[in-house]
């Protein structure tokens, strides 16, 4: 297992993680016009009214005590009401509602990605300047290259007008009812048993996923195949081969796990592009998720949704990538000597 | 013996170095954010809004500071590795990235302080 100390190491590196990102978003925001009293009141309401609004949030203390106070709200994970979008809703119920279909959406473009690429990266190593190599560098440079805000709406045009397979927005039918477990519908229709709602939210899913996931296969699939092109050169894969051992299990059971090193990194790195990518994704497909909320938020002023959006997108992006670190120690034990 | 000592005085070298980068870097921000503070109390509609702008850009300095120093500790190494995966390789390192990083935070830092500093003094007159 890896060493505690070295997970201590990584777990502290989020004060630091957290600290500048919740800064940056203060600045921001503070730099920024318009007045947030002035959102909640609303246009019309007179300046007196604003003015007990701006008393009520401390918004007339001077900006260092509202930087102190808003690091110790951090701290608590509390990040005050929303201010429009949710009405004096707390921000961390409005996250909880929202946050489920964003991270479900991640996920599936991560699987997605993972499930694609991987294979695809070593086919195109294995048989380097071939046409499967050709055409599979092609693709992982245009899916690389192709922004989502033009990529899916081309996929809604042929998957869901044209072809009819899948259904062009949303999560579910209007059929079925979300059971609201974990807010995973794909997760809670199974949970519950109910099989045509989940082949429902898998269809609404597929499209969004696959949208979402091809950067994260064409990124894979190519850094697979360089590194994969790196391991087949070692000493230990010749002797492999000089010893009778089949090309195939050769290159599986022991180029695979070496060349995947690099590859758990670059997983780990993009996972941050997925959840930012969800915001486009979510845009595009007309789903309820982080990135719409985030999107409405910092149009209406809404401060305490921004920043608590912002705060939980570099908590998650901070942990999957500790994982990713505790992958290592598996991947190759020698990290934990 | 020798090995513990060692690394010891490694270690204070090492703390020594990055205080004396740091405070360095403070005082170069704390310099910075009373002149942005100045100009703008000068050009500005007043103390407030001139406090709120030149604190709101030193926490933008120190944030992005600290975040490039965290993020250059955290994915620095695999990012030098990616680089030479993916043929895209550059004069970037981890170390670098990090100092450079640290001495942004540490000019944030100074002029937020400064300018709070400052700010308070005015707001007192």
């Amino acid at each position: 297992m890896t060493s505690k100390r070295f997970i201590l190491k990584r777990l502290l590196l989020l004060v630091p993680v957290l600290l500048g990102v919740a800064t940056l978003v203060f600045a921001i925001l503070h730099l920024s016009p318009g007045n947030p009293a002035r959102v909640i009141a609303g246009a019309r309401a007179s300046e007196a009214f604003v003015q007990r609004i701006e008393n009520d949030l401390g918004l007339n203390d001077p900006i260092w005590i509202q930087y102190g106070r808003f690091l110790g709200d951090v701290v608590t994970f509390d990040f005050g009401r929303s201010y429009t979008v949710r009405q004096g809703t707390p921000v961390s119920t409005v996250l909880q509602t929202f946050f489920p279909t964003t991270l479900e959406l991640a996920l599936l473009g991560q699987l997605f990605g993972i499930l694609i690429g991987l294979p695809l990266g070593v086919l195109s190593a294995v048989k380097q300047d071939s046409l499967t190599d050709h055409f599979t560098r092609i693709g992982a440079l245009a899916g690389i290259s192709v922004p989502i805000f033009w990529s899916g709406p081309l996929l809604i045009m042929l998957f869901a007008v044209q072809l009819d397979l899948v259904p062009t927005s949303g999560r579910l039918g209007v059929a079925y009812d979300n059971p609201e477990i974990t807010g995973l519908i794909t997760v809670d229709t199974l949970l519950v048993g109910d099989i045509p709602a989940f082949v429902d939210a898998a269809q609404h899913l597929a499209l969004p996923a696959l949208v979402i996931g091809i950067y994260a296969t064409a990124l894979i699939s190519r850094m697979m195949r360089s590194s994969m092109l790196e391991v087949i050169r070692q000493d230990y894969m010749r002797t492999a081969r000089a010893k009778g051992q089949g090309a195939k299990i050769t290159v599986m059971k022991h180029g695979f796990r070496n060349a995947l090193i690099p590859v758990v990194t670059i997983i780990g790195i993009q996972f941050g592009s997925l959840l930012g990518g969800a915001v486009l994704t979510e845009t595009v497909f007309n789903i309820r998720g982080i990135g719409t909320l985030l999107v409405e938020a910092i149009q209406s002023g809404d401060y305490p949704v921004v920043q608590g959006t912002v705060l939980l997108f570099a908590l998650l992006f901070t942990l999957v990538n500790l994982g990713v670190d505790i992958t290592y120690s598996y991947l190759d034990p020698r990290i934990d000597q | 013996m020798t090995d513990t000592s060692d690394s010891t005085a490694a270690f204070r070298r090492y703390l020594r170095a990055s205080a004396r980068l740091l405070a360095g870097s403070a005082l170069v921000g704390g310099a910075l954010g009373t002149a942005v503070y100045l100009a703008l109390l000068v050009v500005g509609d007043g103390p407030r809004p001139a406090s709120t702008t030149a604190f709101a850009l030193g926490a933008l300095v120190f944030g992005f500071g600290t975040l490039g120093w965290s993020g250059s500790v955290f994915l620095g190494e695999s990012v030098e590795s990616a680089q030479r995966f993916l043929d895209t390789e550059s004069n970037w390192t981890e170390a670098g990235s990090r100092r450079a990083m640290a001495r942004l935070a540490g000019a944030g830092a100074g002029a937020m302080v400064a300018v709070a500093l400052l700010g308070s003094v005015v707001g007192a007159l």
